[in-house]
């Protein structure tokens, strides 16, 4: 229990992703909600993971799945009642899960309160908590995120006739940084939910926080200001809670908002994700160890966030014209899968519902470094439905057994926020929570004991990787380093099997305990050490020197 | 500076010094070493394979890699790659060579800007007997074939300007268009190449009846199909492809009726090391490998009548005008002198009337002096009816034909020292035209019932 109470418990965790309203309707209005989620806790409880990342639970007008807020302290009425939030809350931490919730710093909705004030008169006190021009030529050249939706980054507002900033859809306008009342407003949000017991933020869009003139207004430092003075606050009034960061960049970007460890406990590594599909793909490790190559160190009290797919599309902005075509031609031949910059699918689809492959890549996740997430439903290998607009495809209700909606909800199928997978290979029928809990090789099965696994071991959390450089680039081999534990780890990455010698001459005497199922292999020593894999086999070996 | 007499032909080895040695590698059942093994096992399946003979060419061998390793990355970004360099018994140069190649493709490349997708493999073979261009290919077939490769090519380290493009031409037609055999084209001045022109050209294409211009080359590409058979072919033991098994190979690919193609591939700079400068050893490489392949395929071509054009990408040929500093003068009495000397010789192995007129052009004065190409290709044809006839010992007999194409040679540098490219082209056209309208003559002549003089 040392563990539980360690302010580096982020280091440690395994993170499970999910949305209140895909996840369990209690009251059958076709909706997930926070009683539902309770409800669902011992199996969360079961599964392993020991913190869960709720996805935007607010008031909306949820033209944006939710990022588009309109009161950052209360909780949408379709969920339930800030009371069923608390409830849940304290379900969690008895089950000693922790609870990490949404931030969206940059922006609110457009029906904020706030932004109706501020456009109602340009003498409104609240008219300068956003950003205004009477031009939409300012701040000229910066990207567009949402290429597919957006042609500027201005919008014109009617009412106050002026275009408004904003980063991402145009009824989701920036706030004002430069307006420190804007900041004082938030840290009293976030006071709030501290309050309650939230053991931390996941903050929305980061890099887009502060707008100057000739910048391309990503990752300024005045952006970086702000995140430290939140997080002096959050020191000195709420240790042991942890700020999450959401920076679709390179590491060596990424590293600026750990700051000397003052800015964020943890950062997403996004261009690691799409390197692991790439990898498998190729069959070669190369993207992989140059991603990794590339990503500089961090604090000692930092971690990175891994995942393999999540609530938006798989991203691909981290990655150059020659990858992305090849992602696209290799995931997403069909162009419906495609979005904005990425593909709308989830993990097992695109691993054509290979158990094998599905199997490596959760054996990487939990075993590079850093914390991993697990987005829901991948752990039962839930389908998409590429034809749900947007990225609602992957934001299916969470299919609990066979019977009517999947057990997500009582409600008439007609009137479920969701239609549920239904098709031959995916559908509810064939995945779902109860009949792969009855199967003892099931993925479920599977991913509890590789959940278990980790769990037992801090060396996966907060150990040093190496990586060993055997001549079949079909295989990734690393050994992870914490104190006494010592992890060898050697990934298949090919469809076929391969023979693959490790110099592993440093661990001369160790013996490797394969820990899966705790047997023995022989000592390693002075010779390079053979192994054989099956197709897309990994091992994971304990080395112990007895 | 071009080699004398302008032939392009220059090999990457040496000359043989331990042929029995060679001979008896080249017959061994395992001849791939367990080093190698091992590191192809690390390279697994793949799309593309690109050998080099690194052997003698370390100073340059280096540059060979990175702009294979570049034509990998800007042109095959997607493909399984590996180049196989066979360094021959000192495997520490081909290393030392290929050192550092990792160090400029890759750490000096930003990742987002950085091209493959792939690890770009190497790996080093070396063979403990003394190095034959022979052994290198046939490590590099049985690497192709191990991998499954299903585009190769070989390119010389000599070849001081090598570019990724060119890597890129000799490959694409295999991955794209289904071509076994991909042969290179050079830009040219118009005295370079001359025993392309006037022999090794116009009598393959005449007998084989496929138009490959650079039958002889350093560069070229082949499928992981005609790498297969070329491999379980039992030739390997043979001496006259030891040190030009490139055109044996290409050869193999027009008698089986696999796909061929010619690309262009520019002008071709290169070092001078090898037995360029010898006519009598390049003869005895490419020459005595012609007349032997003519034998070892002669099911293949005995029937075939005209040749057909095949495909080309890129222009067919290029030639420059550049002044020649040949020494005709000296060429032409080498070629008296010659004809003189081996008169006997010639004698058993020309027929009587084209021994005849040998006879009478000799006499001639330098300045009225004239090949003509009737019976140059009478000639050869001769010669090629006599070596499969064995009337006399065929390595004495290819060597003999040396002075008869020095007097080709200086009667070719008169007749065009003003010629334009395109004259000369017409001129060399015309020459093939007479190896193919006299090719029955040949046949005749290969078939007929010879009493070999002693």
């Amino acid at each position: 229990m040392a563990r539980q109470t360690d302010n580096l418990w982020y280091k440690d965790a395994v993170i499970y992703q999910l949305h209140v309203r895909t996840f369990c309707d209690s009251n059958a209005d076709g909706i997930g909600d926070f009683t539902g989620l309770t409800q669902r806790l011992d199996y969360l409880k079961d599964l392993g993971i020991t913190a869960i990342w709720l996805l935007p639970f607010y008031p909306s007008p949820l033209r944006d799945d939710g990022y588009d807020i309109t009161d950052y302290v209360s909780v949408h009425p379709s969920y339930g009642s800030l009371e069923d939030f608390q409830t849940f809350l304290t379900a969690a931490h008895n089950r000693g899960i922790r609870v990490i919730i949404e931030m969206v710093l940059n922006h609110t909705s457009d029906q904020h309160p706030w932004f109706k004030e501020a456009r109602s008169s340009r003498e409104n006190p609240k008219r300068d908590w956003y950003v205004w021009s009477q031009t939409d030529t300012r701040y000229e050249g910066v990207r567009i995120i949402f290429v597919d939706t957006e042609t500027s980054n201005w919008a014109w507002d009617p009412v106050s006739k002026s275009y408004y900033w904003h980063r991402f859809f145009s009824h989701q306008p920036d706030l004002n940084f430069d307006n420190p009342a804007v900041l004082e407003a938030l840290w009293e949000v976030m006071k709030f939910w501290l309050n309650l017991g939230v053991d931390g933020f996941r903050f929305d869009a980061i890099p887009y926080l502060v707008e100057r003139e000739g910048t391309p207004c990503e990752n300024l430092p005045e952006t970086h200001a702000i995140i430290r003075d939140l997080r002096k606050r959050l020191d000195l009034a709420y240790p042991g809670r942890m700020l999450l960061a959401e920076a679709n960049n390179w590491p060596v970007d990424i590293r600026a908002y750990f700051g000397d460890g003052d800015e964020f406990h943890a950062a997403f590594h996004f261009p690691l994700m799409p390197r692991m599909f790439m990898s498998v793909k190729l069959e070669d490790r190369k993207p992989i160890i140059d991603i990794l190559e590339q990503t500089p160190e961090i604090p000692n009290n930092c971690q990175w966030c891994i995942f393999l797919r999540n609530h938006d599309e798989l991203t691909l902005e981290m990655v150059n014209d020659i990858e992305r075509d090849y992602m696209y031609d290799e995931y997403a031949v069909d162009t419906t899968m495609r979005i904005n910059r990425g593909i709308r699918r989830r993990l097992a689809p695109m691993m054509d519902n290979d158990r094998r492959r599905i199997e490596l890549l959760n054996g990487l996740l939990m075993s590079m470094p850093g914390t991993p997430i697990v987005y829901y439903g991948d752990e039962i290998g839930m389908g998409d439905n590429i034809y749900l607009g947007d990225r609602n495809g992957v934001r299916t209700p969470m299919q609990w057994n066979g019977e009517t909606n999947a057990g997500f909800s009582t409600a008439d199928p007609e009137r479920l926020y969701s239609p549920v997978i239904s098709n031959a290979v995916y559908g509810s029928q064939v995945i779902n929570v109860d009949s792969q809990k009855r199967s003892e090789h099931s993925l479920l099965r599977w991913m509890k004991s590789l959940i278990r696994l980790r769990n037992s071991f801090q060396v996966f959390g907060r150990g040093s990787i190496r990586f060993l450089d055997p001549s079949n680039h079909r295989v990734l081999a690393y050994v992870r380093q914490f104190g006494e534990e010592t992890v060898l780890v050697v990934n298949n990455l090919s469809s076929s099997a391969q023979a693959v010698e490790l110099d592993v001459r440093r661990f001369k005497g160790y013996i490797p305990i394969e820990m899966f199922g705790r047997n023995l292999f022989p000592r390693l020593g002075d010779l390079p050490y053979l192994l054989t894999l099956g197709p897309y086999q990994f091992y994971w070996f304990q080395l112990r020197r007895i | 500076m071009p080699p004398p007499f302008g032939d392009h032909v220059v090999g990457s080895f040496r000359i043989l010094q331990f042929e029995s040695e060679v001979s008896r590698a080249l017959a061994e059942d395992t001849f791939l070493t367990d080093d190698l093994l091992r590191q192809l096992m690390g390279v697994g399946e793949v799309d593309l394979l690109v050998g080099i003979y690194s052997h003698s060419n370390t100073s340059t061998t280096s540059h060979t890699l990175r702009a294979i390793e570049r034509s990998f990355q800007q042109h095959f970004t997607r493909q399984r790659a590996v180049i196989v360099n066979t360094c021959g018994g000192d495997k520490d140069e081909g290393n030392a060579a290929a050192a550092g190649l990792s160090n400029v493709a890759e750490k000096n490349v930003r990742l987002a800007e950085s091209a493959s997708l792939r690890t770009v493999h190497q790996v080093t073979g070396d063979f403990s007997a003394p190095p034959s261009a022979a052994m290198a290919l046939r490590t590099i077939l049985a690497a192709a074939d191990l991998l499954r490769a299903r585009a190769c090519a070989v390119v010389s380290p000599a070849t001081t300007n090598l570019t990724p493009d060119w890597i890129a031409n000799l490959l694409r037609p295999i991955c794209q268009e289904n071509v076994d055999f991909v042969a290179p084209l050079y830009t040219r001045h118009k005295f370079q190449g001359l025993l392309a022109r006037n022999l090794l050209y116009p009598m393959s294409r005449a007998i084989f009846g496929c138009r490959i211009r650079e039958l002889y080359s350093d560069e070229w590409g082949f499928s992981g199909r005609l790498a297969a058979v070329c491999l379980s072919q039992d030739a390997w033991h043979e001496e006259p492809i030891w040190t030009r098994p490139e055109a044996w190979m290409a050869i193999s690919a027009l008698s089986s009726d696999f796909r061929y193609c010619q690309v262009f591939l520019g002008q071709k700079l290169q070092t001078t090391t090898g037995p360029g400068t010898d006519i009598v050893e390049v003869f005895r490489q490419t020459v005595g490998n012609l007349f032997w392949c003519l034998e070892s395929h002669q099911s293949a071509w005995l029937d075939g009548e005209r040749s057909e054009p095949g495909q080309t990408f890129g222009p067919d040929h290029e030639l420059t005008s550049e002044a020649s500093d040949l020494d005709r003068h000296r060429i032409f009495e080498m070629f008296r002198s010659g004809v003189t000397e081996l008169e006997p010789i010639l004698s058993s192995i020309l027929d009587p009337e084209t021994h005849a007129e040998i006879k009478s052009i000799v006499s001639l004065e330098e300045s009225k002096f004239k090949f003509r190409s009737d019976l140059w290709v009478r000639t050869l044809y001769d010669f090629v009816a006599s070596y499969h006839h064995a009337v006399i010992n065929r390595d004495h007999l290819v060597q003999a034909l040396v002075p008869l194409y020095r007097g080709v040679t200086f009667s070719f540098l008169v007749e065009h020292s003003d010629s334009s490219p395109a004259e000369m082209e017409a001129v060399s056209e015309g020459l093939c035209l007479e190896f193919e309208r006299q090719k029955p003559y040949l046949r005749e002549k290969w078939k007929a019932k010879v009493e070999v003089k002693s």
